[in-house]
């Protein structure tokens, strides 16, 4: 009887252990957000810091900020109003990403220079391991949704909302240097402007304004992110496996011991010792050995169980010859009178007593025999056949049905041992069977195999029994008194000789439920 | 003079009791517990008959022995092993050692007193031949029921007495199927089934010693024995 796989084995649980690894993309997670602020707060600082050196360059040069008269359109500033010289100068400060614009005190725009095209998308994405590289690929496009790279090209225009809208610009008018943030247009990223008053003297006379993009700090945190993933995925993939590897091992040892001390008794009750894990320096070689103890014990005990039957009889031997001998006497010396009733009773109960001996060390002899028995062949079917005729005479008026093959079935063993099964066979059947229906003896010709079957009317076998039932000392009957002994060793008996002719045995239910049935499978010659 | 028997027994209850019976039929009983007291007085005189167990309170083999030395002395002296073994490896080492015959203990007295006037007739028969013969024959099978001794072919078979019994009981009424309580009942012994299975072995192993085609005891499945007749 072999247990079921456990619901939730030791693979699995170790593979559940290993979801621990997933924190890690968390902390790598928190760890990226960490940085990404840093780099933006830098980010800040340098385009802030970049503001106020251009204005206070502008600052000692007004004319810069006020261009020609009467070449200026009110409203609409173009670049072509602009002054060549803060021109220059604004564009030497400009890189691709990096947008400067100076207005003066009027929001009309001086000079503008550089664009918010996000400078070239960074190189090659960081050497990953042919693995890393190859989950990378596979997560593609989940990448791609999860953070979408801000490619968007910046705007081409300063938009006038940003001029004439902004809050920022209106505080560097007011004196005070300004951050902020705004969404791209379009929605993709972010862009970070500073902008600072250009002091001349006492008051304000224009602004400075420069704008970059987020874009390169999103998409390296993207790429961190990326890497994050990737990285874990293989790490925890490794760990899984290694875990796997580990627990597969360990399990299959733990099942190649179970597997072995589940098979370590035979059905005779004879102990093997454990080979699994023997030498092994560990707990599971710990757990062989102390079960390969534990199975020397209870070889020794069986062994006693087995001698017991034997020396039992033996000892009960010398004091029932007493007892015989002593009522022998008694009988021979013609007795007192009524006293003749008294000694019936005592040999009565002697006989009882002796044929429960005759039985028990009819078991153990036979165990002797089929230890060193001698086989030949014989034709089963002959044996039966001249049985059968026996069987009809001697358990009168119960009836039999008899069905055998038309060819002989050739068995290599004892005829005498055979027929000594069926003598069992035929009295267990006998016994329980009910009703006026016939005990059914089958003998069948499977190819290899002869299949004996013996079938009766009667009560269905006890739940939980059917295992035990060939046991030595085993016995479901209900005891009635003054009733033959039952010991339970029947069916021991038959199972020893269907041993000794290398078969098995077996006993169930009628399909039908309206009885039992006992199986020998033996093997043909 | 009366028949002497010897009864080595350590149990005495037991000893007591096959002594009283023994008496009780006329015959002179000598009892002892153990090897070296019994050896002790057969050294100086043999008894007419011996009945060993095989245990001797510390020695477990001391019936064998026993018999051994016996049997040294005095070829024709009849010797039972009467035990609580019953173990076919038991029997034939007994038997080996040159007994007469192999009873376990719960063999009942009448069982065991006719086996021993048995004996007794038979070892008398084989000092003084009797005046009649009275001899058995069934084709190639003669069996002398006075000498209790068989012989096929003209060839004799040892048998003991229990076996002798029992071809007796299967030559009586050839063709006839005897079962195994009626052999038991024949042979004076109770024993288990399987015990009678062996017995005919042993006795089949017997005859086919002398003539190895010997096939006349047929086993008839579920029954019992029968004497094959001729032909």
């Amino acid at each position: 009887m072999r247990a079921a796989l456990p619901a939730l084995g030791l693979r699995s649980k170790l593979v559940l252990i290993a979801l621990v690894l997933l924190v890690m993309p968390w902390a790598g997670y928190a760890y990226v957000r960490a940085m990404e602020q840093l780099l933006r707060e830098n980010q800040e600082q340098q385009l802030a810091a970049t503001a106020r050196t251009v204005a206070v360059a502008l600052q000692d040069r007004p004319r810069l900020l006020t261009p020609p008269a009467g070449t200026a359109t009110e409203g609409e500033p173009t670049a072509a109003t602009v002054h060549d010289e803060a021109k220059t100068l604004l564009a030497g400060l400009a890189r691709p990403g990096l947008r400067i614009w100076v207005i003066d005190s009027k929001l009309k725009l001086v000079a503008a220079a550089g664009s918010l095209d996000a400078p070239a998308p960074p190189g090659a994405p960081p050497v990953f391991g042919p693995i890393e590289r190859a989950v990378h690929f596979a997560l593609r496009p989940l990448f791609e949704r999860m953070f979408r790279t801000p490619a968007a090209p910046g705007e081409e225009l300063i938009p006038d909302d940003v001029i004439f809208g902004g809050r920022e610009l209106e505080r560097a008018l007011d004196g005070a240097p300004t951050t902020r943030r705004r969404p791209a247009p379009g929605g993709r990223g972010t862009i970070l402007s500073a902008s600072h008053p250009v002091w001349s003297g006492e008051s304000v006379i224009g602004a400075v304004v420069l704008e970059e993009d987020t874009d390169a700090i999103v998409s390296l945190r993207n790429r961190a992110f990326e890497q994050l993933v990737a990285v874990t995925l293989v790490a925890f993939s490794a760990a899984a496996l290694v875990l796997l590897a580990f627990a597969s091992r360990l399990s299959w040892r733990l099942r190649r011991l179970r597997d072995e001390a589940e098979n370590a008794i035979d059905s005779r009750g004879h102990v093997r010792a454990l080979l699994a894990g023997e030498h092994a320096r560990d707990e599971i070689g710990d757990l062989s050995r102390s079960f390969s103890t534990v199975l020397a014990r209870l070889a020794d005990h069986n062994a006693y169980l087995e001698a017991l039957a034997a020396r039992l009889a033996h000892e009960l031997r010398t004091p029932i010859a007493v007892v015989r001998s002593s009522l022998d006497n008694l009988r021979l010396q013609g007795g007192t009178p009524g006293g003749a009733t008294y000694l019936g009773r005592a040999d009565d109960g002697l006989q009882r007593l002796e044929k429960i001996l005759t039985r028990m060390s009819e078991a153990s002899r036979l165990e002797q025999l089929v230890r060193e028995g001698e086989r030949e062949p014989f034709d089963a079917r002959a044996v039966i056949e001249s049985c059968a005729a026996g069987y009809s005479s001697a358990y009168a008026p119960r009836r039999f049905k008899l069905t055998l093959p038309d060819a002989a079935v050739p068995l290599n063993g004892s005829a005498d041992l055979f027929a000594q099964m069926l003598d069992k066979l035929i009295a267990n059947a006998v016994d329980f069977a009910t009703g006026d229906d016939p005990v059914e003896l089958t003998l069948e010709r499977e190819p290899g195999a002869a299949v004996l079957r013996m079938s009766n009317h009667g009560p269905l076998l006890p739940a939980g029994m059917k295992e035990r039932l060939f046991d030595s000392l085993v016995s479901v009957r209900r005891h009635a008194p003054g009733d033959e002994p039952h010991l339970g060793l029947g069916l021991y008996v038959v199972r020893l000789i269907a041993e000794f002719h290398g078969g098995r045995t077996n006993a169930m239910d009628r399909a039908d439920g309206s009885g039992v049935e006992f199986e020998v499978r033996l093997p043909l010659v | 003079m009366p028949l002497r028997i010897a009864i080595v027994e350590d149990e005495p209850a037991i000893r007591a009791n096959y002594t009283d019976a023994f008496r009780a039929q006329g015959y002179e009983v000598a009892a002892f517990a153990g090897r070296a007291e019994a050896l002790a007085a057969f050294r100086v005189r043999l008894p007419d008959l011996a009945v060993l167990d095989i245990g001797l309170g510390d020695e477990p083999d001391g019936g064998f022995a026993l018999c051994r030395e016996l049997r040294a002395s005095s070829q024709s002296l009849p010797i039972i092993f009467l035990t609580a073994r019953d173990s076919d490896f038991d029997t034939v080492a007994g038997l080996r050692m040159g007994a007469d015959d192999y009873v376990t203990k719960n063999v009942s007295l009448p069982h065991l007193l006719a086996r021993v006037s048995a004996l007794f007739r038979r070892a008398e028969v084989a000092r003084v031949p009797p005046q009649s013969e009275d001899v058995l024959v069934r084709e190639n099978l003669s069996i002398d029921l006075k000498r209790f001794t068989v012989a096929w072919r003209s060839r004799p078979v040892e048998l003991t007495l229990t076996e002798f019994w029992m071809v007796h009981a299967l030559a009586k009424f050839p063709g006839h199927v005897k079962n195994r309580e009626q052999l038991m009942g024949e042979a004076h012994v109770v024993v288990d089934d399987s015990t009678i299975t062996s017995h005919i072995k042993r006795i089949r192993r017997k005859f086919a010693a002398v003539d190895p085609g010997f096939d006349r005891i047929d086993t008839v499945y579920g029954m019992g024995y029968r004497w094959k007749a001729d032909g």
